[in-house]
């Protein structure tokens, strides 16, 4: 199975279970949970569920293409089921067998690996799948998003679509993956991986310390930004330059320009802005729904009518 | 017989395996605690049972009804419950009305107050299926998770959201063989196609993928907990953890034979063992391998490898060298060879992707000396009032060499001291540790190793960040030190003392559980060295905290404020002092318009300080010194010590206590604390500390006492005193025989007694009263230096 196909087994797999297929966000993240489709639509009461590819920057695990298994990029197959369905173990695992993985075939493991992502003031409850001790999955119950409560709760399930693929063809180097037939991962990516790796490390012609400074600075400004984007009541807006200073800050992280302590001072600040992004985002639904005449999410008592309905066929509704 | 046994499984997803052994303990005792509470009789003892996917309880025998309730209610006293026309008054009628009985129905009953009013009442027990349901809800409510979670679920009753560890899936609840009913219900907001409540029923679910094929899994009947058992073991679940337990081991070490050696022991790595079993339902143990090459890494980023990572177990040689084996245990049938072949396969491919990037850092690492690291470090900060890691490194490199020389007396380890401390942290630039967080320190003492450093340094580095654990055999020990003992303490103490002293002083204090930096870990490894020193190391320094702790507050690079704040720590001692801007200006050399311009700026903890300095109040909390003292209090409770005894044996102001003393004295403290003699001057203790109080220094010394003081009981105290303190102060000197200096101070016990019996203090004579004030002075004086005893109120 080329890793294109992947890609179309689980976006039909999760489409037909209701999920809507949304797209890639179109800035640097380092997981597909930073997306809006992830982190605005888990809070509040409205249900949701949607499926999408995210290609995911981490900068730290850059290796210049030359090693079989680390990548600055990679991509993330994203689900999101709100609220968790009760079988939601059994219907991923149903999602493994429409990839051509049979657990009786396995060892396939759910082993406690609580998720937490502190620049998002987000955590939730889970395991990393593994297959044959291999991590292929991370699987988890969100219990908080920008330091807010979430009912219902979502499940994220992350399929890490490299490694899949390179068990489904049993290879050992992740260029030599088939991506489509006759083509392999190679030679889609591997010059970027070289070039994106080379900038991560700071291996860029600047004088000393211009790097670094090039990028607190590119922080400082996106955070401005979008303090004031948000100022401004454009929360995605704001949600995305939030996200280009935890990108600048990755970077910051990678070519070593911060210690521990100073570290751990950008993690609050860009946790403070992701924080006051999800109260923004709540308060516009609560309002919103409201002029809609939905139930509110205070009630205790959501309409049944609009919570039954599933994501997919608001979106064809609209 | 009437079948009346109880059987309760709730089933959910996979619990982490760390808290399965936790669980099984606590499903039993509070399951019988809420029977207990119901009035249901348990006649066998309740069994618990907990896997990954089950928390499973039954109990053999249970009564069939709650024994019935008798009690009697006590009214209003006889006297006040009728006037004097015989007539009963608004209290007794009050009191029939609220039993629900007529005034002519209550009893008088004689009690030690006198006689009373009282209704007996009699409730007759309920049948046990009615009570079964509310027994359950308040178990589950009972059981403490380290981190429950919320999954959108409710319990009836009245309590609303209900928690738990893993979301339920199924309840098989049985009484009898019959079902006990039972909802968990979800919240409304939850409510949605594939969102239902969980009711009980008679079905459980085997093996996830291995029980007869359906999702998830064919449902399984049971009528009890015997016919359960073996039902689930044919679909590939064994309840019983020792059942797991005993497999895993025996199939690891037949595995281990097979592949020509022995199971690796598993130091530091020992919870591998414990966890494994919890991580499965049937385990089944498959071998794989990996290319000989790799085997050139050092042992411990092997074992990392695959104990951390991948929970794989390594196999040793004949000769105890590590091989190109391991063993992993997974959760299978294990009976089928082809597929036994793949998930080893495919778990080599896991760990041999590992196991490369660990070669390619090990390669690129050693291709740089240690020293060529401290540029990198300088650009890493540890904290930003308190500059880079080389700076670190540096105070404590010089912090290090002080203390091997002046407080371990031990000067021949002061250069290989400032060596490993300079390079201790150097490893932090390396992609190894990078990689492998848990392997800060080793591998630095790995590369130090390396690079032809000698033992007594690549040894201290390696272990500088132990000792972690509190507990007397906690890691290191003796024998992995070797050469290295004496540097390893100077340098382990010294970076903990920088960084408890430094973090302290750029305000980073921990609150409550909050302690990002791990000054609090960091506080009990120095504390605990400082107890275990002798064994630790061989060295016989008795190190008092302040030894330890005041240079490195001294080397803290200071700005003006941090001076100021250091005074203020350091001047509250004496509390007036601390108050004038005088007294600040003299101690640091600063003018007062800067002090009182440096005071005005950091007003709010200037206030946590100089309220600290009154020794009273939760800002105590604040200071540094106390905060070591709380955890040296800490670490002596965690081994067993009686609290009361903790604190009396270091009550002295916290730079001058000698945790090492503070051990000592509590090894033999409970052997004496019961004798007549001790408890005695225990009790009066703190009457003598009241009245030596009075004493103003100045007055401590002066015309010999034996001149001044007049009635016998008197004279015989000082007598005693006389007698005793010798021995005592010998004691207290050497730091050895405590036991018989303790047995000796607590002979004066009687002599005392006798003194408050017979001698009136506060005499009229102002000479005789400050003899007699002075002669308490000299009785605390006597005991205060073991301990105060006043800590230690006898129980009646």
């Amino acid at each position: 199975m080329t890793l294109q196909d992947l890609v179309l087994s689980l976006s039909r797999f999760w489409s037909e279970r209701g999920c809507l297929l949304q797209q890639p966000l179109d800035v640097e993240v380092g997981a597909g949970t930073m997306h809006p489709e992830t982190f605005l639509r888990v809070l509040g009461p409205r249900h949701w569920s949607v499926a999408y590819v995210q290609p995911s920057r981490r900068p730290a695990d850059g290796r210049f293409g030359e090693n079989p298994n680390r990548l600055f990029k990679h991509h993330q197959f994203q689900v999101i089921l709100k609220p968790s369905p009760d079988g939601a173990q059994r219907i991923y695992l149903d999602s493994l067998e429409a990839c051509g993985i049979d657990p009786t075939r396995h060892d396939v493991r759910f082993e406690e690996d609580n998720w937490e992502s502190p620049t998002l003031g987000a955590w939730g409850i889970g395991w990393q799948v593994l297959l044959d001790g291999l991590e292929i999955t991370q699987f988890t119950y969100f219990q908080q998003a920008g330091g807010i409560d979430l009912a219902p709760i979502s499940v994220e399930l992350t399929y890490g679509l490299e490694r899949i693929a390179m068990h489904l063809q049993g290879v050992d180097n992740v260029y030599d993956l088939l991506w489509a037939p006759g083509v392999s991962y190679g030679e889609v990516r591997h010059r970027e991986e070289v070039e994106q790796s080379k900038y991560a490390f700071g291996e860029v012609d600047l004088p000393a310390g211009e790097y670094g400074r090039a990028h607190r600075d590119l922080f400082d400004r996106y955070y401005e930004l979008a303090e004031r984007l948000l100022g401004s009541g454009l929360t995605l807006p704001a949600l995305d330059h939030c996200l280009k200073c935890s990108h600048a800050f990755n970077l910051l992280d990678a070519s070593g320009s911060i210690g521990v302590t100073e570290r751990a001072a950008y993690i609050l600040r860009v946790r403070k802005l992701a924080v006051a992004i999800a109260e923004a985002h709540v308060a516009w639904e609560r309002d919103h729904a409201a002029v809609a005449g939905e139930g509110a999410p205070t009630a205790g008592r959501a309409d049944d009518s609009a919570s039954e309905r599933t994501a997919a066929a608001q979106a064809g509704g609209a | 017989m009437a079948n009346r046994e109880l059987l309760v499984e709730v089933g959910c997803e996979e619990m982490p395996a760390s808290w399965i052994p936790g669980l099984e303990a606590q499903v039993a005792e509070r399951l019988a605690a809420r029977l207990a509470e119901a009035r249901i009789a348990a006649h066998t003892p309740v069994r618990a049972f907990v896997g990954p996917r089950r928390l499973v309880a039954t109990v053999a025998e249970l009564a069939d009804r709650q024994s019935d309730l008798q009690e009697t209610v006590t009214g209003p006293p006889v006297r006040a419950a009728f006037d004097a026309a015989g007539m009963p008054t608004k209290a007794a009628l009050g009191f029939a009305r609220k039993q629900g009985v007529d005034v002519s129905d209550l009893e008088r009953i004689e009690t030690p107050k006198g006689e009373y009013l009282a209704c007996h009442r009699r409730q007759p027990g309920r049948a046990t299926p009615s009570m079964l349901g509310g027994v359950l809800s308040a178990t589950l409510r009972d059981l403490a998770f380290p981190k429950a979670m919320r999954w959108d679920a409710t319990l009836d009753d009245g309590r609303g959201e209900f928690l738990f560890g893993r979301p339920v899936r199924w309840l098989l609840f049985l009484f009898g063989g019959r079902v006990v009913p039972f909802t968990i219900g979800r919240t409304p907001g939850a409510v949605a196609s594939g969102v239902a409540p969980v009711h009980s029923g008679n079905v459980t679910y085997g093996h996830r993928f291995f029980a007869e094929a359906g999702a998830p899994g064919r449902p399984i009947e049971a009528t009890s907990f015997a016919d359960y058992r073996e039902r689930l073991a044919g679909a590939y679940v064994l309840i019983e953890r020792a059942e797991r337990r005993d497999r895993v081991t025996s199939e690891l070490h037949n595995a281990a034979a097979a592949a020509g050696g022995r199971l690796a022991p598993l130091d530091g790595h020992s919870s591998l063992l414990g966890e494994v079993p919890d991580l499965v339902e049937h385990p089944a143990v498959v071998t794989g391998t990996f290319p000989r090459d790799f085997l050139a890494l050092p042992d411990e980023v092997l074992s990392t490898t695959m104990v951390h990572h991948q929970h794989y177990f390594p196999v040793v040689d004949t000769l105890g060298r590590l091989s190109a084996h391991f063993l992993a245990v997974t959760n299978t049938p294990g009976d089928d060879a082809a597929r036994t072949a793949r998930i080893a396969r495919n778990a080599e491919r896991v760990l041999v992707a590992r196991l490369r990037d660990a070669r390619f850092f090990w390669d690129a690492d050693r291709a740089q000396q240690l020293e060529d690291r401290l540029d990198r470090l300088d650009t890493l900060l540890f904290h930003k009032r308190l500059g880079s890691f080389r700076a670190k490194s540096e105070r404590t490199a010089d912090l290090a060499a002080r203390i091997a020389r002046d407080v371990l007396a031990c000067p021949e380890a002061a250069p290989s001291a400032r060596r490993a401390a300079e390079l201790a942290k150097a490893d932090l630039a390396t992609d190894m540790v990078g990689e492998f967080p848990e392997l800060q320190g080793v591998m630095g003492g790995v590369y130090a190793r390396e690079q032809g450093e000698p033992e007594a340094v690549w040894k201290a580095i390696y272990h500088h960040y132990l000792p972690v654990g509190v507990g007397a055999d906690d890691p290191p020990v003796r024998k992995d030190l070797g050469e290295a003992a004496s540097t390893w303490a100077a340098v382990s103490l010294a970076d903990k003392a920088d960084a408890v002293a430094g973090l302290f002083g750029a305000g980073e204090k921990p609150t409550g559980s909050r302690d990002p930096l791990g000054i609090r870990r960091q506080a009990q490894g120095l504390m605990r060295i400082l107890i275990d020193l002798p064994e630790l190391t061989g060295l016989t320094a008795r190190v008092r905290i302040g030894q330890v702790f005041e240079p490195a507050r001294s080397a803290q690079a200071s700005d003006d404020w941090s001076s100021v704040y250091w005074a203020l720590d350091r001047l509250g001692r004496k509390w007036r002092d601390c108050r004038s801007v005088k007294g600040i200006a003299d101690d640091t050399g600063m003018g007062e318009p800067r002090v009182r311009d440096l005071l005005e700026e950091h007003r709010s903890e200037v206030r946590q300080v100089t309220a600290a300095a009154g020794w009273s109040g939760y800002a105590l909390k604040l200071r540094p010194a106390i905060f070591l003292l709380e955890r040296l209090r800490y670490l002596l409770e965690a081994r067993g010590f009686d609290v009361r005894n903790v604190r009396a044996v270091t009550h002295q102001w916290p730079d001058d206590v000698c945790p090492l003393d503070a051990r000592r004295k509590l090894e033999v403290l409970p052997e004496l604390t019961d004798s007549p003699d001790f408890r005695i001057l225990a009790t009066l203790f703190k009457r003598v500390k009241n009245i030596a109080r009075e004493l103003a220094t100045a007055e401590e010394s002066g015309t010999p006492l034996e001149d001044l003081l007049e009635e016998p009981a008197e004279r015989a105290l000082l007598a005693e005193l006389d007698r005793r303190s010798p021995l005592v102060d010998h004691a207290v000197r050497r730091g050895t025989g405590f036991r018989e200096a303790f047995a000796e101070a607590a002979r004066i016990g009687p002599a005392v007694d006798r003194f408050f019996t017979e001698v009136f203090v506060m005499a009229d004579d102002q000479k005789l009263r400050l003899a007699r004030l002075r002669l308490m002075k000299r009785v605390e004086q006597l005991v205060l230096q073991l301990a105060d005893v006043s800590e230690i109120v006898p129980e009646v």
